[in-house]
């Protein structure tokens, strides 16, 4: 296990996890964790040997209550931050990781927290959790990419909703606007997400990124080049290849 | 392999390899090929049913053995492609969805524009488990259709969901039991086939087209199809029949 100030890091059998560690503070985001994601997420995507990563949070409380408000208002300037931002682009990096990345929510799963959560592909609740863009209520707006990974995720309407009015969500009402894949109890979601990680590692690595290749990177072209995409990945592993191989 | 049937306006198009599970091989994809030709046509024809033989399978994919003799792997699936085919039909096309549907079976389901399936119905896109990808639109159009995690969630674990939840997610728009399925289909069909052609042609291509296009672009695109169906013969026997209170008899121009 890798010790960040922030973040666990542990990898086995094929199997990465990365567990938000500051359960003192509802695994708030700040600076540091920020700093420390862009390592761990670096890590993950250059290292062969991880065919999956699972994302949770430590605690009994929160997969991550948001950002630490204690730092905000602490940069030199807009300008500053904003060149920081894009510096250190821990969201684009997240979005550009190759392999399948799950989430394992519980409790809070507010502003950066729902944002990390739309950064993975897979996302799995408990019973427990309860998912907020509040940003508006603080007058700002969300910047982690979630005016654009939500309504991708759940449609415009729902997205609308939840960035407009900052009100939180429950779990069940998260599955049914298809913003988690499955909501389980509290005691099994370790074990779900264990599991469903574990079939992913079970795989061919490399037909488990060109699949979500193609699905991610074929949602932002018109249908007729996503399907050329799709053409292209399927030269290497359409039909009979596998026995082809053989 | 595959069968072709008309019934007024309505064709109906049913693969017949119960033996095979319904797999598509160069040879299925080949007579499908030819149907659409003849349905194209055939100008009476308003609405295509893609439909299966049997209680189990509607398809269960791609017949491996059958793409284990190409060396060519363009070649293959070019030859071995279904929803290439459905994609150019402009008039409405459902799917009766009688039973499984995976991995090529299940991206033939989604090139239709709309799906019922009975109760018995299961869906997935097991390609992976082969150590394969979905090739035949797979990853592009269920995305589209019930979005980026759902579409993640079934590709990368290749499990299968019931016809409940494909109904959940918008994946089909109907369950009926089995033995009310083609009839279900068949009412809805003849429903539609009684609008005129090119209204339906078109409201498709503004959805279709539509969605690949920014909001001011299919705004545009919707206008631009709006103005053109005002010079159809059909337009006006719509509106003359509205003001006479009667059925209209639209002719398709």
């Amino acid at each position: 296990m890798t010790g960040f100030d922030t973040l666990l890091y542990e990898k086995q059998d094929g199997i990465a996890y990365v567990t938000l560690n500051r359960p003192q503070f509802l695994n708030a985001y700040n600076m540091q964790m920020r700093d420390d994601l862009a390592e761990v997420l670096k890590a993950i995507r250059d290292d062969d040997e991880v065919r999956v990563a699972l994302f949770r949070g430590a605690g009994e409380k929160a997969f991550c209550a948001g950002a630490d408000l204690k730092e905000f208002l602490t940069a030199p300037s807009p300008v500053v931050a904003r060149q920081i931002r894009f510096d250190r682009d821990v969201w684009g990096l997240f979005l550009s990781v190759p392999q399948p990345l799950i989430a394992a929510l519980h409790g809070y799963v507010l502003g950066s927290g729902i944002e990390m959560a739309l950064c993975c592909d897979l996302r799995i609740a408990s019973e427990d959790a309860h998912f907020g863009l509040p940003e508006v209520e603080l007058g700002i707006i969300p910047a982690a990419g979630g005016t654009q990974t939500l309504p991708r995720t759940v449609g415009r309407g729902y997205a609308l909703e939840m960035l407009l009015t900052g009100r939180w969500i429950d779990a069940g009402k998260a599955w049914q606007i298809k913003l988690v894949n499955r909501v389980v109890p509290k005691k099994q979601l370790r074990k779900t997400v264990k599991q469903m990680a574990a079939r992913i590692a079970a795989h061919d690595p490399d037909v488990m990124r060109c699949a979500k290749q193609a699905v991610v990177q074929g949602l932002d072209l018109p249908l007729a080049a996503g399907l050329d995409l799709e053409r292209i990945l399927a030269a290497r592993f359409g039909p009979g290849s596998i026995a082809q191989k053989a | 392999m595959v069968n072709y049937s008309k019934k007024e306006s309505v064709a109906t198009i049913t693969l017949c390899r119960e033996v095979s599970r319904n797999c598509i091989n160069d040879q299925v994809a080949g007579e499908f090929n030819d149907i659409r030709g003849e349905i194209q046509r055939d100008k009476d024809i308003r609405v295509v049913i893609i439909t299966a033989e049997g209680q189990d399978v509607f398809c269960a994919g791609t017949d491996t053995q059958a793409a284990l003799a190409f060396e060519d792997r363009a070649k293959l699936l070019e030859l071995f492609s279904v929803a290439a085919i459905i994609d150019t039909f402009t008039c409405p096309v459902f799917a009766a969805i009688n039973g499984a549907a995976l991995g090529q079976g299940l991206e033939l389901a989604l090139a239709c524009d709309l799906r019922i399936c009975s109760q018995n119905a299961t869906f997935a896109m097991p390609q992976v488990t082969c150590g394969e990808v979905p090739w035949d639109g797979g990853t592009q159009r269920l995305s589209r259709l019930v979005g980026r995690g759902k579409a993640l969630e079934m590709v990368l674990l290749g499990e299968s969901i019931d016809a409940q939840e494909a109904l959940r997610i918008g994946l089909v728009h109907k369950v009926v039991p089995l033995g009310e399925l083609m009839r279900t289909v068949q009412e809805m069909a003849h429903k539609i086939a009684d609008q005129s052609p090119i209204s339906l042609a078109y409201a498709k291509e503004a959805i279709h087209k539509g969605m690949d296009l920014t909001l001011d672009q299919g705004l545009r695109l919707e206008a631009d199809l709006y103005y053109l169906i005002h010079t159809t013969r059909d337009r006006t026997e719509g509106i003359t029949a509205f003001r006479e209170k009667r059925k209209p008899q639209f002719e398709g121009k």
